[in-house]
């Protein structure tokens, strides 16, 4: 089976073509460019590599967030509308899930996605049986929260993926010695995210596929705060 | 006979979502418009990143729609276009990547297209347009009179130096309780009320030809403060029908003073405020008390407000002049002429 994998949910961004697990071609950028610029000559550009029309994937494998909003939205727009309009099977991943797949097998796996204010983006992961299993589901948080929900752990076998300067100060307040990789040392990689991909459900329906997001708009939070409530079956978006 | 050019369209700059099959710039095989006023008019106003999350939920089956009611597939396509600017960013984003995403998956050619220009355009899917001809583009975002001197070749005369006319109604609006989008509303209660509250006609004095409506709003809305604080009760409609005045005055004022400057025989005005009935009727009776020979072209209501359809048409003249853009096209929020 032919993958076509990519991830620009932070501001790494990675293309690859795998076969049947044989890596055709792997696309890496840390530098800081314009993700909705470059997804597109990037996919060209691994596909060429692999020597591979985009007729030849049969599917289409994408990072589905949590992480930065248009991030996210740009690599879940090109594949929601590659797989729709090629009738390709889509599979999402979560961002989270693919930063930790470049972790210690032998840890327990915390990636991150600095969410600022001393928020994060987390979720909980740990390798058994060669498979990347979530122990604790992707969710925001406050860091304090984060650390209190990891004290059922054993500081010396976690393991701190993708912090920023910032949260990786706010962990060691409390876990001087815990093993943190910071953002430049944790870079998600469209290989490991195709691989992750044969493990999860093909997508059902294209049309209503969106990026999770994972937190409400701040519109629609105060919305909610003020007692208002979604009724019923009400659509916001009406065709006309 | 020549061959019949299909193309594609897609629009996304604000809180609207379409798709379009549009034939040689001039006809509408499908026009899909799926808008999100209802989302927020929760919130008074177009919040940016509720409007691109929208946009994600949307797209593809705005794209199935358009290809099924225009009964085509990709094999008939001769090109995909889209808005690139000017719009908010976020949204502007997902008609982009979803557009380059078509193109690059059926090898098509790529038009990046201008969303004022293609307003402007709406016009030629209802008239034959003959150069050089004159529009007045009003919405809630952009108010400027622009000369079109040739297929694709615009020139600003007039642009407005603070708040787009469609926002000034908005703002008058949310002061009458009366929530976005304004305009239709206001319109209707002007047609009831009597332009009795003399608010002032900025810059119609001046030689140039540009606009402003900050001022206007102000004085309205002192007006209205004024009046709840010594408790008087001010006629809603009166209010209306006093701001649409003044707005009229003023738009009516810069356009007969730019086709003075240029004279031509088409007017063509755009914009979602062009579905205004007062302006209609206005523009309709100056051009008559003026004696002048030239046609006064609105697109249909449904063509008024942000449409794929409108970018189809624009990007025909694209075509023709083989103005194609690559893979790398990006979204130019405050792109002008």
């Amino acid at each position: 089976m032919k993958i076509l994998a990519f991830d620009t949910s932070n501001k790494p961004l990675t293309v690859a073509v795998v076969d049947d697990g044989n890596v055709l071609a792997a696309l890496e950028s840390t530098e800081k460019k314009t993700h909705s610029v470059t997804l597109l000559p990037d996919i060209q550009k691994a596909l060429k590599e692999s020597e591979l029309s985009i007729d030849d994937i049969d599917l289409i494998a994408v990072a589905k967030g949590p992480g930065s909003y248009t991030g996210v939205r740009i690599a879940v727009t090109v594949a929601k509308t590659l797989a729709f309009t090629l009738k390709k099977n889509l599979v999402g991943v979560s961002s989270l899930k693919v930063l930790a797949a470049d972790g210690d097998e032998n840890k327990i796996l915390v990636p991150l996605m600095d969410a600022r204010n001393d928020n994060a983006f987390a979720g909980v992961y740990q390798y058994s049986n060669n498979q990347l299993t979530n122990l604790i589901e992707d969710h925001h948080t406050s860091m304090s929260k984060l650390l209190e929900l990891l004290e059922k752990y054993d500081s010396k076998d976690l393991e701190f993926i993708n912090a920023t300067d910032h949260l990786t100060d706010l962990i060691q307040e409390k876990y001087p010695e815990v093993k943190i990789l910071n953002t430049k040392d944790s870079l998600p990689k469209a290989d490991k995210l195709a691989k992750l991909s044969e493990n999860e459900p093909v997508v059902s329906d294209i049309d209503s596929f969106v990026p999770t997001y994972l937190r409400l708009t701040q519109a629609e939070h105060d919305w909610y705060q003020k007692g208002h409530k979604k009724y019923g079956n009400i659509s916001y978006v009406e065709e006309v | 006979m020549e061959k019949d050019t299909l193309i594609l369209s897609f629009e996304s700059s604000c809180d609207e979502t379409s798709v379009a099959v549009i034939k040689n710039g001039k006809e509408i095989l499908s026009n899909i418009i799926a808008t999100q006023i209802k989302s927020h008019q929760r919130f008074g106003g177009v919040v940016p990143e509720v409007a691109s999350r929208h946009h994600v939920e949307e797209v593809t089956h705005c794209i199935d729609l358009a290809l099924n009611e225009a009964e085509v597939t990709y094999d008939d396509l001769d090109a995909v276009a889209v808005t690139y600017g000017p719009g908010l960013v976020g949204s502007l984003l997902i008609g982009i990547m979803a557009a380059k995403t078509v193109a690059f998956a059926h090898n098509l050619p790529l038009i990046k297209s201008n969303h004022l220009a293609g307003h402007i355009y709406s016009a030629n899917l209802v008239a034959d347009l003959k150069y050089p001809f004159m529009a007045l583009l009003v919405s809630g975002g952009h108010t400027e009179i622009v000369l079109v001197r040739a297929p694709g070749e615009f020139e600003t005369l007039g642009d407005t130096r603070d708040d787009a006319v469609g926002e000034a109604y908005d703002k008058i609006g949310r002061v009458l309780g009366i929530n976005y989008p304004a305009g239709k509303q206001v319109d209707e209660m002007a047609a009831k009320g009597k332009d009795i509250f003399d608010f002032p006609r900025a810059m119609v004095q001046e030689d140039n030809l540009d606009f402003s409506f900050s001022g206007l709003k102000s004085s309205f809305i002192n007006r209205v403060h004024h009046a709840d604080q010594i408790h008087e009760e001010l006629n809603k409609d009166d209010l209306a029908a006093s701001f649409q005045g003044a707005v009229l005055d003023i738009l009516s004022n810069k356009v007969f003073r730019a086709l003075k400057q240029h004279p031509v025989k088409q007017l063509v005005v755009a914009g979602g405020v062009a579905a205004n009935q007062g302006l209609r009727q206005c523009l309709k009776d100056d051009i008559e008390k003026r004696n002048l020979d030239m046609d006064l072209i609105f697109p249909p209501l449904r063509l008024c407000g942000d449409n794929a359809a409108m970018i189809g048409a624009i990007a025909q003249i694209q075509y023709d002049k083989k103005d194609f853009a690559d893979l790398t096209v990006n979204a130019d929020p405050s792109l002008d002429f």
